[in-house]
């Protein structure tokens, strides 16, 4: 199964114009985020890092990368010298301008091994831009050992980002059946330490493409428009493909997704195949439905959906169907064939035995009369005199309250900001009385001379 | 060459034989063998160990596994069928790099889809459909189940049966006679619910019967429900549903009571 690309940027070289410093500059500011991560242990300021990194990929040049690992790193420490080694050597008498002329000071602690890893994951992601493919390689099997022996909350944003680099070059290279054990074993570890590292959406994506494909349609539509709803608003492709499975499980379903899916901000042109489908599969016409999947049959293939749509032509005869017997009383099986647009040796007896199976599924309620070869549609009774309207009312509501409750666990408080505040200004008080202390304890040893 | 390689060489080409002249008890015993030599192969998976013979013994495990499954399939036996699919399914999965593939593998993924369908195992269908590339919806033997999938599920069930005269592969004829079998009681569970009676004669020709008797004892053994009476067969129609004139008590009070308790956690 290949990932899904979150917006995949083109490897570029730095433009000679830009400022050679900024990226540099840049790169210095993640990180000493990275830094105050670390020694705070906020996950949240890593992950921030990680973000900035992101944004600044396609300006990065080597130069500012070789700069920034002697910056960061000890030059006598192994990561260094093996990270240093992989970066293409270039620009050296201009590289050593920059690093003479600072323009301003940030220094960093070292030794830290979130900036190590950073810094792997930093040249990971340049030599990937670069499309130096194998050198990436040897760089993230490397990182990956080197992080077996780390065991911190703070870098498990930054592994989390290497893994996702290192199964990416891999796929690029086709080669993802080597790292496969690898990569279950760390999911292993991931379980056992109950890591999320965000990647319960695209669980729950993945989860709801093999449910679909296993035709248990009612729990995939659940984990796809769940992973639709908590894919961030950058993750455009992703959110669009989960939007592409979750209309066809619906549609599976016999549901027709409503207009305003389909005009999602930014989203309306990927989705206007599925819509076409939707309507051709609403309106029940099997030739509009053919006529469909053929002009979108790149697309289809390309979101590997064909397979699925495969099983729509089924709904789409039974939305045909059930549209008829709506609408007569009683019709012939050779004008229910024509109908339908089926076409095959023997239109009559496929409509007859397409019949009999929607009458026994319970999608049309109607008997056959074989021997005048027509079906004579039965009364519809009235809904309300069933439980359908009470059960159909207690999902809506439970749909309810279930969003409230996980409302409310979702929810996030600031650990004890109340009480902080308060200790925070005590505490000056304290440094302040203390100053006063030690200024009255100085005076006095000078008064003791 | 390998020792261990000519004896197994040497046995396959004795229940190549045996297989060639139908002796499919002798080609049982000699395949048991066979497995037992192949355990000795550290090339082949799950170790994937690559050893200098790793290309001749993958191929021929391979070309072992696959008359395998063909035998099973002779001798009519659906779970040596699984197993020894199962067996042969890494070698076509994950060893397309090492040994250049089999002009039996796509007869024989059609043949594990069919069985799917004959079993009613959709969901492993759909899954099985899914592993497979693009290229391979194409091939006639791969098509040729897809088709009947289709099919099968629309309803259309004398397409099904027609498809039995255009198999892709003579191994193919087992399966699809077991799908008769199984279209029939399809038929059957349809006609039920969709017809109120039928003449004698029009219920033989649906459910393809070319005598009354057999007729009358498929009624007796699978459908004794069923009624045959002034030469017609009257389905029972007692599943009729009557609208709910009861009120479920105990579900709208424990549904009621459930809301309650949920309005006090909000409030």
């Amino acid at each position: 199964m290949t990932d899904v690309q979150m917006p995949d940027s083109e490897p570029q070289p730095a433009p000679p114009a830009a400022p050679p410093l900024s990226a540099l500059h840049h790169l210095k500011e993640i990180a000493s985020v990275i830094e105050a991560g670390s020694l705070s242990k906020e996950v949240r300021r890593i992950s921030r890092a990680v973000r900035l990194t992101v944004a600044l990929r396609r300006r990065l040049a080597a130069r500012d990368v070789s700069a920034f690992l002697a910056f960061a790193l000890p030059p006598s420490s192994e990561a260094y010298s093996r990270l240093t080694s992989l970066v293409p050597k270039e620009d050296e008498t201009e590289m050593d301008v920059d690093a003479a002329a600072p323009a301003t000071q940030i220094s960093i602690k070292h030794g830290l091994p979130e900036i190590e890893i950073y810094c792997s994951l930093l040249v990971l992601i340049f030599l990937i831009d670069q499309k130096k493919y194998d050198d990436a390689k040897a760089c993230a099997n490397a990182s990956i050992a080197r992080l077996k022996n780390l065991n911190r909350r703070t870098v498990d944003v930054l592994a989390s980002r290497l893994y996702f680099y290192y199964s990416y070059v891999h796929e690029l290279t086709n080669s993802l059946a080597e790292i496969r054990g690898n990569l279950l074993a760390l999911h292993r570890m991931a379980t056992l330490h109950r890591d999320e590292l965000g990647q319960f959406c695209r669980y729950l994506f993945y989860l709801g493409k093999i449910r679909t494909i296993q035709l248990e349609y009612t729990d995939a539509k659940e984990s796809l428009l769940q992973a639709a709803r908590k894919a961030p608003i950058s993750a455009r492709g992703f959110r669009i493909q989960c939007n592409k499975w979750a209309i066809i499980v619906r549609l599976l379903l016999g549901e027709i997704p409503e207009r305003t899916v389909f005009m999602q901000k930014g989203m309306k042109e990927a989705l206007t195949p599925y819509f076409e489908l939707t309507n051709a599969v609403r309106i029940g016409d099997l030739e509009l439905f053919r006529a469909v999947a053929d002009k979108f049959a790149s697309t289809f293939s390309a979101d590997r959906t064909r397979n699925l749509i495969v099983r729509l032509r089924h709904n789409v005869i039974r939305t045909g169907l059930r549209n008829i017997s709506i609408s007569y009383s009683r019709i012939s099986l050779a004008d229910i064939a024509k109908k339908l647009r089926l076409d095959s040796e023997n239109p009559v007896a496929d409509a007859e035995s397409i019949v009999a199976k929607a009458i026994r599924d319970g999608a049309i309620d109607a008997t056959i009369d074989h021997a005048n070869g027509w079906m004579v549609s039965k009364e519809t009774g009235d809904v309300y005199s069933t439980n359908e309207p009470q059960i159909a009312f207690n999902s809506r509501i439970a749909f309810c309250l279930n969003m409230h409750n996980e409302a409310v666990k979702a929810m996030r408080f600031p650990p004890n900001s109340h009480k902080e505040k308060e200790s925070a200004e005590k505490r000056r008080e304290r440094l302040q009385q203390e100053e006063e202390l030690a200024k009255h304890m100085a005076e006095e040893d000078e008064d003791d001379f | 060459m390998d020792p261990k390689l000519v004896e197994v060489t040497q046995l396959f080409s004795r229940f190549k034989a045996a297989f060639a002249r139908n002796d499919f008890d002798t080609c049982v015993g000699l395949l048991s063998q066979l497995k037992v030599l192949l355990t000795k192969f550290p090339s082949l998976p799950p170790l994937f160990q690559q050893t200098p013979n790793a290309v001749e013994e993958l191929k021929i495990a391979r070309d072992i596994y696959e008359h395998a499954v063909v035998l099973s399939v002779k001798i009519e036996d659906q779970d040596a069928f699984e197993r020894d699919f199962c067996q042969l399914k890494p070698y076509y999965m994950d060893t397309c790099g090492v040994i250049p593939p089999s002009p039996e593998e796509y007869p024989i993924l059609g043949l594990n889809l069919l069985r799917l369908l004959v079993q009613n195992r959709i969901a492993e269908f759909h899954t099985e459909l899914e592993l497979l590339p693009v290229t391979a919806l194409e091939n006639p033997c791969i098509k040729h189940a897809v088709e009947l999938e289709q099919s099968f599920m629309e309803g259309a069930y004398n397409r099904v049966l027609s498809a039995r005269q255009a198999v892709p592969h003579e191994t193919y004829v087992y399966f699809m006679d077991l799908l008769a079998k199984t279209v029939r009681d399809e038929l059957a569970g349809c006609s039920e619910k969709g017809y109120d009676y039928m003449s004698i004669a029009e219920a033989k020709q649906v459910l393809m019967f070319s005598s009354d008797q057999e007729l009358h004892q498929y009624i007796t053994e699978e459908h004794p429900e069923w009624e045959i009476k002034d030469g017609c067969v009257f389905f029972q129609k007692a599943k009729e549903t009557q609208p709910c004139k009861e009120i479920p008590s105990l579900q709208v009070i424990n549904q009621t009571l459930s809301y309650a308790r949920e309005l006090e956690r909000i409030v």
